[in-house]
C-alpha cells in the first residue's frame, strides 16, 4: 500500500470550505436585497451588481473548483497507485489560487470587471488562473503517467478531459478579440461549457469514484461510463447559442443549439443510470455520504432534463430571462455538483486525517437542511419565474407590476437561503472539529 | 493498446471534437459579414457614452437588465411605445412596436452587454423613452419614480447635495443612446400616420382608442 501524504488535497479542501462560507453569505445578502432593496444600501461595493459577480465567481472558483481540485489530488494518486507527483507543486498551485481568489474579491468589489458573464476577472487574474491550471494539470498528468495500475478507471478519463477542456475554454474565451453579438456567442460558448465541460466531467469523476467507495457496491457499468464520456466530449460544445434564442443571432445557430441540447439527454441518462445502478440497495441504509450522492444524482437528472426543455422555443419564450433560470442554475451548481463535492469531502477528509468525522449527526443535519433549503429556494424561483414569464407575455401588464408580483417568492427564497447557509455553517464547524480532533491526537505522538 | 497510446488518443479525439463544434458554432458566425456590419443601425459611441458604458459595466447593471428585444410579438409591444407616450410626444394615440434587436446594432459593443436576466426591464430600446431628469431621479432613488421597485439606489453616483456626478451624467447619456440609432419611434409614427390619412387633418385627440400598452 502506498502511503499518501495528501497535503495538497487537504489544504485545497480547507480553502474551498472557507470560501464556500464567505460566498454563500454574499448570496444571502443578495437574496435579502431582493426583498429589501435598501438593506446595506449606499455602499458601492455592496451594490447588487457588484456582489452578484463576487457570489458567482466565488462559488465557482473559490468553492466548487477548489474543492474539485482538492478531491482530484485525493482521487488520482489512489487510482494510479502512486504518490502525487509533487506535493510542493500542489501547494504552490494553491498559493496561486488563493492570490486569484483574494484578488478577485478586491477587484470585483471595486467594479473592475470585464462584464462578460463568468469571464469577469481582469486580465491579470485571468493569466494567474491559467498558470495555476497548468501547474495543476502537470501534477495530475505526471501522476497518471507514473501509475502502477494498468487500467484507467472512468474517473481518470473524466479528470483528464476536464484538464484539457478547461484549458481550451478558458484561453480561447479570454482572447480580447471579440465584439458585438459574436462576443455574446463566445461568452455563451464558454458559459455553457463552464458547466458542461468543467464542472460536469469533474463532478462525474468524483461521483464515479466515491459512489462505489461509499456504498461498497461495484460500478454498475464501465461501458456506460465511457459512452457518457464520449457523448459529453462530442455534444456539449455545440450548445452555447441556446442562451440567446430569439436574440440577435442567426436563426440557424439557434436551431443547431436546440437540436444538440436535446441530444444532451444521452450522456445524462447514461451517467444517472450508472449512478442509480451502483447505489442500488443503499437508499434506505446509506449514511450522509451516500445521501449526498443520491440527492446529487437526482438533482443532476432533473437539472439536465430542464436544460433541453428550456431550449425548446415554446418553453424558452416563457422561462428565458426569468428567475426560473436562476433556480435551474442553482440545481446544477448547488444541487448536483456541490452535493457531489460535499459527499466526496465527507468521505475523503476523515480518511486523509485517519480519524472519524467529528459528528455524523451534524452531517445528517447538514444534509437535510441543505436539501430542504435548496428545494424551497428552487421551487419558489421556478413558480415565481414561470408566473413572471407568463406576465411578460401580456404587454398590458406593467413591468413594475410583474416585479411586485415576485415579492412572496423572493421572501420564500430568502428564508430558504438562510437554511442553506445555516447548513454550510454546520458543515464547516463539523470539518473544523474533525481536523482539530485529528491534530490533537497526532500532537502527543510527534512531541 | 498501451495506456500511453490510449491517453494520447483521448487527447487527440477530445480536441478534435471540440474543434468541430467550435468551428461551426463560433468560427462560422465570427466570419459572417452580416454580424459584423453596422450598416445604418449603429454609430460608434462618443467619449461621454463610453464613459457611461463603463459605469454601467462597473455597477453591474447587466445582471438585472438585458439589452435585447427578442423577436417575439409580445416583446416588441412591451418595449415599444404605448398610447400615453405617443400622445405626449407625437400628439396621436397609437401603439408603436419596437423593432427586434439587430446584430448590426451591437458592432461597437466591446464587451457585449446582452445580459441574461430581467430583474428589471429590457433596456435595448430605452433610449429616448424618458428624459434625462427622470433617469437621474430614478438612479438616485428608483422608488421615487417607480414605487415598489427593487432596483438599488445609486446614491454614490450623486453628491451629498443630490447633484449628479460626471459618471451619472455619462451613464444617462449612454442610456439615451441605447437602441436609438434606428429611428423607430419617428418612423413608426410616420408610418402610422400614413396608414391613417384622417390623422393629418383631424385634431389628435380623436384618434382611435386601442388597448393601452403599459410601459
Ligand atoms: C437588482 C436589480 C437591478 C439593478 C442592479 C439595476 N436595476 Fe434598473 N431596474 C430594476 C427594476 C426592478 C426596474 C423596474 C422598476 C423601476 O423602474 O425601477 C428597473 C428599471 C430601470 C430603468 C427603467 C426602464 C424602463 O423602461 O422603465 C432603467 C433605465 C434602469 N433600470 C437602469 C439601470 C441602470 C443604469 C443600472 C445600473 C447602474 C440598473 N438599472 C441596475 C432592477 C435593477
Amino acid at each position: 500500500m502506498e502511503q499518501h501524504v495528501d497535503k495538497s488535497a487537504r489544504w485545497f479542501l480547507y480553502t474551498a470550505i472557507t470560501f464556500f462560507l464567505v460566498t454563500i453569505l454574499i448570496g444571502l445578502i443578495m437574496a435579502i436585497k431582493f426583498v429589501a432593496p435598501e438593506f446595506l444600501g449606499g455602499i458601492a461595493a455592496l451594490g447588487v451588481g457588484r456582489i452578484r459577480v463576487i457570489h458567482t465567481n466565488g462559488v465557482l472558483f473559490g468553492w466548487l473548483l477548489a474543492a474539485d481540485m482538492g478531491l482530484c489530488f485525493y482521487i488520482v494518486p489512489r487510482l494510479a497507485g502512486v504518490k502525487l507527483w509533487s506535493e510542493k507543486l500542489g501547494l504552490a498551485t494553491l498559493g496561486v489560487w488563493v492570490v486569484v481568489l483574494l484578488g478577485a474579491v478586491v477587484t470585483l468589489a471595486a467594479g473592475d470587471t470585464q462584464a462578460r458573464e463568468y469571464l469577469e476577472l481582469n486580465v491579470w487574474l485571468d493569466i494567474l488562473v491559467t498558470i495555476a491550471w497548468v501547474m495543476f494539470g502537470l501534477n495530475i498528468f505526471m501522476t497518471i503517467a507514473r501509475r502502477r495500475h494498468a487500467n484507467m478507471y472512468a474517473s481518470l478519463w473524466y479528470i483528464m478531459g476536464t484538464l484539457l477542456w478547461t484549458a481550451i475554454l478558458w484561453i480561447v474565451a479570454n482572447l480580447p478579440v471579440y465584439s458585438g453579438v459574436n462576443d455574446a456567442n463566445v461568452n455563451w460558448w464558454f458559459g455553457h461549457n463552464a458547466v458542461g465541460l468543467i464542472f460536469t466531467p469533474v463532478g462525474l469523476a468524483i461521483a464515479y469514484y466515491f459512489i462505489p467507495k461509499s456504498t461498497g457496491n461495484p460500478l454498475y457499468s464501465h461501458k456506460l461510463s465511457l459512452i457518457g464520456f464520449w457523448t459529453i466530449a462530442f455534444l456539449y460544445i455545440w450548445n452555447g447559442a441556446h442562451h440567446i434564442i430569439f436574440g440577435p443571432i442567426p436563426v440557424w445557430l439557434q436551431t443547431v443549439a436546440i437540436l444538440f441540447s436535446i441530444s444532451l439527454l444521452i450522456p445524462v441518462w447514461t451517467a444517472v443510470t450508472n449512478f442509480y445502478g451502483t447505489l442500488r440497495g443503499k437508499w434506505a441504509s446509506g449514511n450522509y455520504v451516500v445521501k449526498f450522492f443520491i440527492a446529487g444524482t437526482t438533482f443532476y437528472l432533473l437539472t439536465c432534463f430542464q436544460g433541453p426543455m428550456h431550449s425548446l422555443r415554446t418553453v424558452n419564450m416563457i422561462v428565458s430571462k426569468t428567475d426560473w433560470i436562476v433556480g435551474h442554475a442553482h440545481m446544477a451548481v448547488f444541487g448536483a455538483f456541490t452535493f457531489f463535492a460535499i459527499g466526496g469531502i465527507y468521505f475523503a477528509l476523515p480518511k486523509i486525517l485517519k480519524t472519524d468525522l467529528f459528528s455524523a449527526k451534524l452531517a445528517e443535519w447538514h444534509f437535510w437542511l441543505s436539501f430542504v433549503g435548496f428545494l424551497g429556494f428552487a421551487i419558489s424561483l421556478w413558480i415565481g419565474g414561470f408566473v413572471q414569464g407568463l406576465q411578460w407575455m401580456d404587454p398590458t401588464i406593467a413591468f413594475l407590476d410583474t416585479v411586485k408580483a415576485m415579492f412572496p417568492y423572493y421572501m420564500v427564497r430568502m428564508f430558504s437561503a438562510i437554511l442553506m447557509v445555516t447548513a454550510q455553517v454546520i458543515f464547516a464547524y463539523n470539518i473544523f472539529k474533525t481536523v482539530r480532533g485529528a491534530s490533537a491526537r497526532v500532537q502527543p505522538a510527534v512531541a | 493498446m498501451k495506456l500511453e497510446a490510449k491517453a494520447f488518443l483521448l487527447v487527440v479525439v477530445v480536441a478534435a471534437f471540440m474543434f468541430l463544434g467550435s468551428y461551426f458554432t463560433m468560427v462560422v458566425p465570427l466570419s459572417d459579414p452580416t454580424l459584423n456590419d453596422p450598416g445604418k443601425d449603429a454609430k460608434p459611441y462618443t467619449a461621454l457614452e463610453l464613459q457611461g458604458r463603463q459605469t454601467y459595466i462597473s455597477e453591474g447593471c447587466v445582471y438585472c437588465h438585458t439589452q435585447q428585444v427578442r423577436s417575439l410579438l409580445e416583446e416588441t409591444q412591451r418595449y415599444g411605445m404605448g398610447e400615453e407616450e405617443t400622445f405626449k410626444r407625437f400628439g396621436i394615440r397609437a401603439l408603436i412596436q419596437a423593432p427586434p434587436s439587430q446584430p448590426g446594432e451591437y458592432v461597437f459593443d466591446k464587451p457585449h452587454l446582452l445580459g441574461t436576466r430581467r430583474t428589471g426591464p429590457d433596456l435595448g430600446r430605452v433610449g429616448g423613452k424618458y428624459d434625462n431628469t427622470w433617469h437621474l431621479n430614478h438612479l438616485r432613488d428608483p422608488r421615487s419614480t417607480s414605487p415598489g421597485s427593487i432596483m438599488p439606489s445609486y446614491t454614490w453616483l450623486f453628491t451629498k447635495a443630490g447633484q449628479p456626478t460626471p459618471d451619472a451624467i455619462a451613464l444617462v447619456a449612454y442610456l439615451q443612446k441605447l437602441g436609438s440609432n434606428i429611428k423607430w419611434r419617428e418612423e413608426g409614427v410616420a408610418q402610422y400616420k400614413m396608414l391613417h390619412p384622417e390623422l393629418q387633418q383631424a385634431p389628435p385627440v380623436v384618434a382611435q382608442t386601442a388597448k393601452e400598452v403599459a410601459p
